[in-house]
């Protein structure tokens, strides 16, 4: 037996997984051709066999339809084992298995799904995680287009019985319908992105109450999409007719911008490797050392046309789904603001720059201190001051971003985010993170005009609860800051 | 499997090690083979990597490299670490390996140990970094 799963690359150790399941197969040959055996086998052989089952599926195509039958034949966990492995195999080896195995990869998800396999929705969601934004080559575009086929075609099983996963295809493909709707001259595209489009719509029209669960996040993402019709008739009917998507708690859009996005979804748009490799280098890296560190994450994940659209997706992982612990922030480890303003830097188009700096400062703008996390907020926050005074650009750049923001969202929801942006200001001066709104207002080389902003939003009639201006409660709030 | 901060120069493959690779220098012919000296290093220490042949277009910076057999001693009188003819170099990962680059082991300076002569000891250091890969700032 030479096949293989992944690409053999000359001086490259063989994975373990890969080696594991090769050995079962090699090992339990004779017992995977008809006739099987009717015997019911031990706990470890079950194991043993569903991983030779499933190498038999991968490497030999043409006799799938028989492994599979056997597998239905013997299976006793409700395919949760078989789940567990495909899921450990896209984990750790996607990119590199070989185009025939992701074939048999895309066939053994449907199968999975009409069997209604426990965990079949971790399975989807671990699928959704490879596709790369930013990334229009064909292995990208042929994942996106044969998961969007899935959901489409086993709407009904899914809806079902794992409709929350509907959630994370909308996440997605809405975050990828912004690279497909960019006019790319494409025509493969033009095919792929009706279908994404048609899944959209469709859980956006049938089943709002499910993208309610994605939280503020959902805004942020249709917003990148107004220019096109489908979703401009939803972004009119979410603003003027709220009444339509047939959700009874469901009244005002200013609801979603209250709801705090869940970090499920961030991870939905970093592939496992990405997010290995960013949470290595936030927590074991030193500042001033991270160069090469993030010059060889660049060259891998941010390299080519269109690339630099992840950015985005990446400050917001960062913010809302790396909180590293108080021992991390201590330390002398690169610090989030640091590789936030690295990729800042990074962005070479100014389309990509502003969706950075949104996603950056997104939970400030509803910022609630009972519901959100003061670390979602924090990076920004640190960028600016630590800028000073060096990089002054960097925050003058963030702080106008920031006031334009304020002034220019929303008008209709002003208050809202006047409210957030004055919140999420006195909590970082409350937690200590900065020790006084004095950084900005007494740095003499950032701009007047910015001052003044700043100082406009934290009169004391902004703020939830008490005022924070006064001396004693400031204190008092000081003394309750961990 | 050795630190690299405990490398011994000596006229044996036996060095195991792990250590992720920095910087690479223009591959260059020596007779009919391929030679790139390299910059690797791990939490311990940096050192001089010599690849040889087809070895020099396998890797690239950033790659995690599991070295067994490997030799450490002077080659045309530089101090490089390198598999030889009995050792192998494999990758077995990227990316996620801390690093120091002093001391670096190629640029200390080596005498026999007058103890005993077959053995090495430190002398002094030549340079804290390596003198070919410069530090990135």
């Amino acid at each position: 037996m030479v096949s293989r799963l992944t690409l053999v690359v000359s001086h490259e150790a063989e994975n373990q997984i890969e080696v594991s399941l090769r050995h079962a197969f090699e090992l339990l040959e004779p017992k995977l051709r008809p006739p099987f055996s009717l015997a019911i086998p031990k706990p470890d052989k079950y194991l043993e066999l569903n991983r030779a089952i499933l190498y038999g599926v991968f490497c030999e195509p043409h006799f799938a339809k028989t492994h599979m039958k056997h597998l239905h034949a013997i299976v006793c966990d409700g395919y949760a084992f078989f789940v567990k492995l495909l899921v450990e195999i896209i984990h750790h080896l996607y990119p590199k298995l070989v185009g025939s195995v992701k074939n048999q990869l895309i066939w053994v998800t449907k199968e999975m799904i009409d069997v209604f396999a426990v965990g079949f929705d971790g399975l989807l969601v671990s699928l959704l995680r490879q596709i790369i934004g930013g990334d229009i080559s064909d292995g990208n575009l042929w994942l996106c287009f044969e998961l969007v086929n899935i959901f489409l075609d086993k709407w009904h099983c899914i809806l079902e019985e794992e409709p929350l996963v509907l959630s994370s295809a909308l996440y997605t493909y809405l975050r990828l319908l912004a690279d497909h709707c960019r006019p790319l001259n494409n025509e493969k595209l033009e095919t792929l992105k009706q279908l994404e489009i048609d899944l959209c719509v469709k859980i956006l029209r049938e089943e709002f109450h499910l993208c309610l669960k994605i939280g503020r996040d959902i805004i942020r993402l249709l917003q990148d999409l107004v220019h096109v019709v489908e979703f401009r008739a939803i972004w009119k009917d979410l603003v003027l007719n709220p009444s339509q998507f047939k959700v009874s708690e469901f009244a005002d859009i200013s609801q979603i911008y209250c709801m705090k996005t869940s970090s499920r979804y961030f991870l939905l748009r970093v592939t496992p490797e990405m997010e290995c490799h960013l949470r290595f280098l936030l927590t074991h890296v030193k500042l001033g050392h991270q160069k090469r560190h993030q010059l060889w994450f660049a060259r891998k994940f941010l390299n080519g046309p269109n690339r630099e659209t992840l950015i985005v997706d990446l400050v917001r992982f960062i913010c809302c789904a790396h909180h590293p612990p108080n021992e991390i922030i201590q330390s002398d480890i690169v610090p989030r603001w640091a590789v936030i303003g690295w990729l800042l830097t990074s962005c070479r188009k100014s389309y990509v720059e502003a969706n950075a700096k949104l996603a950056l400062f997104y939970d400030w703008l509803f910022f609630n201190g009972s519901l959100d996390n003061i670390m979602n907020i924090e990076p920004a926050m640190l960028l600016m001051v630590h800028s000073i005074p060096k990089y002054i650009d960097m925050t003058h750049t963030l702080l106008e971003f920031l006031l334009l923001l304020v002034d220019n969202y929303d008008m209709e929801h002003k208050d809202i985010i006047i409210k957030g942006v004055s919140s999420a200001f006195q909590v970082l001066i409350c937690k200590g993170v900065i020790h006084s709104y004095d950084v900005l207002a007494s740095c003499p080389v950032l701009s007047p005009l910015l001052k003044e902003g700043i100082g406009r939003l934290l009169l004391p009639e902004n703020y939830e609860g008490e005022p924070w201006i006064n001396g004693n409660s400031l204190a008092a709030c000081r003394g309750k800051a961990v | 499997m050795l630190l690299l901060k405990d490398i011994v120069p000596a006229a044996q493959n036996n060095i195991d090690t792990k250590f992720i690779l920095l910087e690479k220098g223009r591959t260059a012919l020596e007779g009919q083979n391929k030679t790139c000296l390299a910059l690797v290093a791990d939490e311990t220490a940096a050192v001089h990597y010599q690849f040889w042949g087809d070895e020099c277009d396998a890797f690239e910076t950033g790659d995690i490299v599991h070295l067994t057999n490997g030799i450490f001693s002077y080659h045309h009188s530089n101090l490089v670490l390198r598999a030889g003819r009995r050792g192998k170099v494999q990758k077995v990962g990227e990316f996620t390996m801390a690093y120091v680059e002093t001391p670096n082991m190629s640029e200390i300076h080596w005498i026999p140990d007058p103890n005993n002569s077959k053995k090495y000891v430190q002398e002094y250091v030549i340079s804290p970094q390596s003198r070919i890969f410069p530090s990135m700032p």
